[in-house]
């Protein structure tokens, strides 16, 4: 009768939450994908880098790093390293060493300390594209990132802002530099409603010199644009000001965005990431009770589909249809393609899509 | 067969004794026998049909002065309809100018600094004709912990939230501390703490803390889509999670009730109040205790609304 009385014990404490929806997550270098993703990977998570590269994570840098973004020559990262009240972009090697510290935003009085975010690198492989705090000398309160670019080779001194935030909106992130010279990036504003919304923004040029322009309207409210390899689609984030990310993609022809079209619908979807090949889509999204963020794929266009690397993993969306193994799908169906979950019980960093080449 | 009974009970008892006993003294009830027997969700009981409106309360709860009370940064009247599986969720906002409960104008937040949790209630249904059934208050340390005890909430962040004035006030010794934070735009994941930084900041907002009831709505909602992973032997746990950080009119037993009821309601049924302009414009208000800033209420326009949401 004991061991009953122990056993109900035993039993009303499985029953606790604590098991079920707050499970810490795992180190990704402590587990493998459930599937062969082509390329290699840099991706966040908890402050570290990883690479995924052959069925395998490795973590190459720890300490509040987030946001890597890969140099045109595949041999360099550009990547955030943060702390409570600054943040600052570096230069690594593919292994994860530091070459070069390219912004100095600490300062001993921490109203003067700048945030860097997002750092991409340009088409031509000179400069990186980042989102960026002014202080606004007339309002110490107005906190708004704008997006500069600075040489690559250079100095934080010789950065040059490329665009103008909406005042106590939070700014522009997510830059985007284009093959054209242009600059694609996320910018936020407010409806006179007072409901907060992001719209995809084009900028030609410094705003000093050309006056950017909308590709989406305030009620779709997109973000974090990825282009394909061959610059001719864009992926984006919708939410429509809803707490819903659709993942859409739509054609791009350097100026305006063609018609969208939903891939994926009804879940808080995030950081989109093109294969190298263009035939598919990364993107994250929470799983389970503990709605920590998994990576998938989405097979976008006909070509080999992903390779599971455990026989039969069970819980990952998809798997009917992954399982099939790499072969080419024959003709595109009005089916909707089906995403395959790549990763389980990881934590992944969603501020910023991950590195694909 | 007795003995087995009993010693189950025993065993169940012995589980849930420290929390019934942390939950009573936060709820001001005496523990509810039904939680103790209870390892199976009760029926739902009629009463838990009818509508019924809570008002939220948030505030921190530092040490800023020795002889001050704290005043509120949120406060949410929330209407919840069982039947119709529908809830609305009205912002009151902090700086609203109106006739306090305990005497005299004043800003809707310092109705709970001067009379706590019974004052603000009378402010809040003298000013918007409406009956309070129950409160709620949170501290800030207790709304860290609840999400904590969540596993985090999920959530689409509507803005990069960047604060260089956000308050260093409860993991720091000095209460009138300042710390920098910098929430990213987009869905993402978030602990307690960055999900207070992403409801509490208000200074780098155009809407200032018209724009941050939005946000603490949003991530009430986030806490709401959690509930769907729990069950009612998870409420002590969590309660006893924010010891000392959460005080309710509401009995263990009635929010156990209200458990399979926050599951039941679609987000399409929720609908959301903020008291924009028109319904408010600001105004600076000169006092005894020197020049505030206002909200003025058009009560024109906020009663006819109060009063087909909150009948």
């Amino acid at each position: 009768m004991g061991s009953f009385g122990l056993g109900v014990y035993g039993y009303l404490g499985t029953l606790k939450a604590t098991p079920k929806i707050t499970a810490h997550a795992i180190l990704p270098s402590h587990t493998k994908p459930k599937f062969f993703l082509p390329g290699t990977m840099f991706i966040a998570q908890g402050g570290s880098i990883f690479r995924l590269k052959g069925g395998q994570f490795t973590q190459i840098a720890s300490g509040g790093w987030t946001q890597p973004g890969v140099t045109l020559d595949h041999n360099h990262l550009v990547a955030v390293q943060r702390t409570t009240s600054e943040s600052d972009l570096y230069l690594l090697d593919i292994d994860g060493h530091v070459i070069k510290q390219l912004t100095h935003n600490a300062n001993r009085n921490t109203s003067f300390n700048h945030w860097s975010f997002f750092p991409r690198v340009s088409a031509d492989g000179q400069n990186v594209f980042y989102s960026y705090d002014p202080k606004d000398p007339s309002n110490l309160h107005r906190v708004d990132l704008a997006v500069y670019a600075m040489p690559l080779n250079g100095t934080q001194s010789r950065a040059r802002r490329w665009t103008d935030p909406f005042n106590l909106s939070g700014g522009d992130v997510h830059p985007l530099p284009l093959a054209n010279g242009g600059l694609l990036y996320t910018k936020y504003n407010f409806d006179a409603q007072g409901h907060s919304y992001s719209q995809l923004w084009l900028q030609r040029a410094p705003f000093t010199v050309a006056v950017g322009k909308a590709l989406t309207t305030p009620q779709e409210s997109c973000s974090q644009a990825a282009l394909s390899p061959d610059g001719k689609r864009i992926a984006m984030i919708c939410s429509g000001g809803q707490q819903v990310g659709r993942l859409e993609i739509a054609s791009f022809d350097g100026a305006t965005l063609g018609p969208a079209t939903v891939l994926v619908d009804g879940q808080l979807c995030a950081a989109p990431a093109w294969s190298p090949d263009g035939n598919g889509l990364a993107y994250l999204a929470p799983v389970g009770p503990a709605g920590h963020f998994q990576l998938f794929y989405l097979p976008v266009l006909p070509g080999p589909t992903p390779t599971p690397i455990a026989a039969a993993s069970a819980t990952a969306r998809g798997t009917a249809t992954a399982t099939a193994g790499a072969r080419p799908l024959p003709t595109p169906t009005p089916a909707p393609p089906t995403p395959l979950q790549v990763s389980a019980d990881l934590d992944f960093d969603t501020t910023a899509p991950p590195a694909w080449f | 067969m007795a003995g087995f009974v009993l010693s189950g009970a025993m065993g169940a008892l012995a589980y849930f004794y420290p929390v019934l006993t942390a939950a009573a003294t936060q709820t001001g009830q005496k523990p509810d026998p039904l939680i103790v027997s209870s390892s199976t969700p009760a029926p739902i009981i009629a009463s838990s049909t009818a509508p019924f409106t809570v008002l939220l309360l948030g505030s921190d709860d530092d040490q800023k002065c020795s002889s001050c009370a704290p005043l509120t940064q949120s406060m949410i009247l929330v209407r919840v309809d069982p039947a119709a599986h529908a809830v609305t969720m009205l912002s009151v906002p902090r700086d609203l100018w109106v006739p306090l409960s305990t005497g005299g104008y004043g800003k809707m937040d310092w109705a709970y600094s001067r009379g706590g949790a019974s004052a603000a209630i009378a402010t809040v249904e003298r000013n918007f004709h409406v009956h309070v059934d129950d409160y709620i208050w949170v501290g800030l340390l207790g709304l860290i912990r609840m999400i904590d005890a969540a596993g985090g909430v999920d959530l689409v962040t509507t803005r990069p939230v960047l604060d260089d004035y956000y308050p260093n006030d409860i993991f720091s010794n000095n209460p009138f501390g300042y710390q920098r934070v910098a929430v990213m735009p987009g869905a993402q994941h978030l602990d307690g703490v960055h999900a207070l930084q992403y409801v509490r900041s208000r200074y780098s907002d155009y809407y200032g803390d018209l724009g941050r009831s939005a946000r603490q709505q949003q991530v009430l909602l986030a806490l709401r889509a959690k509930a769907r992973y729990l069950g009612p032997a998870d409420l002590p746990v969590l309660i006893q999670t924010l010891s000392g950080e959460m005080k309710t009119s509401m009995s263990l037993e009635r929010l156990r009730e209200l458990l399979p009821v926050a599951n039941s309601i679609k987000t399409e049924n929720i609908r959301q109040i903020v008291l924009v302009s028109p319904y408010t414009y600001g105004r600076d208000i000169q006092t005894s205790a020197g020049m505030q800033s206002a909200l003025i209420p058009n009560w024109n326009l906020i009663l006819p609304m109060a009063h087909q949401y909150f009948p």
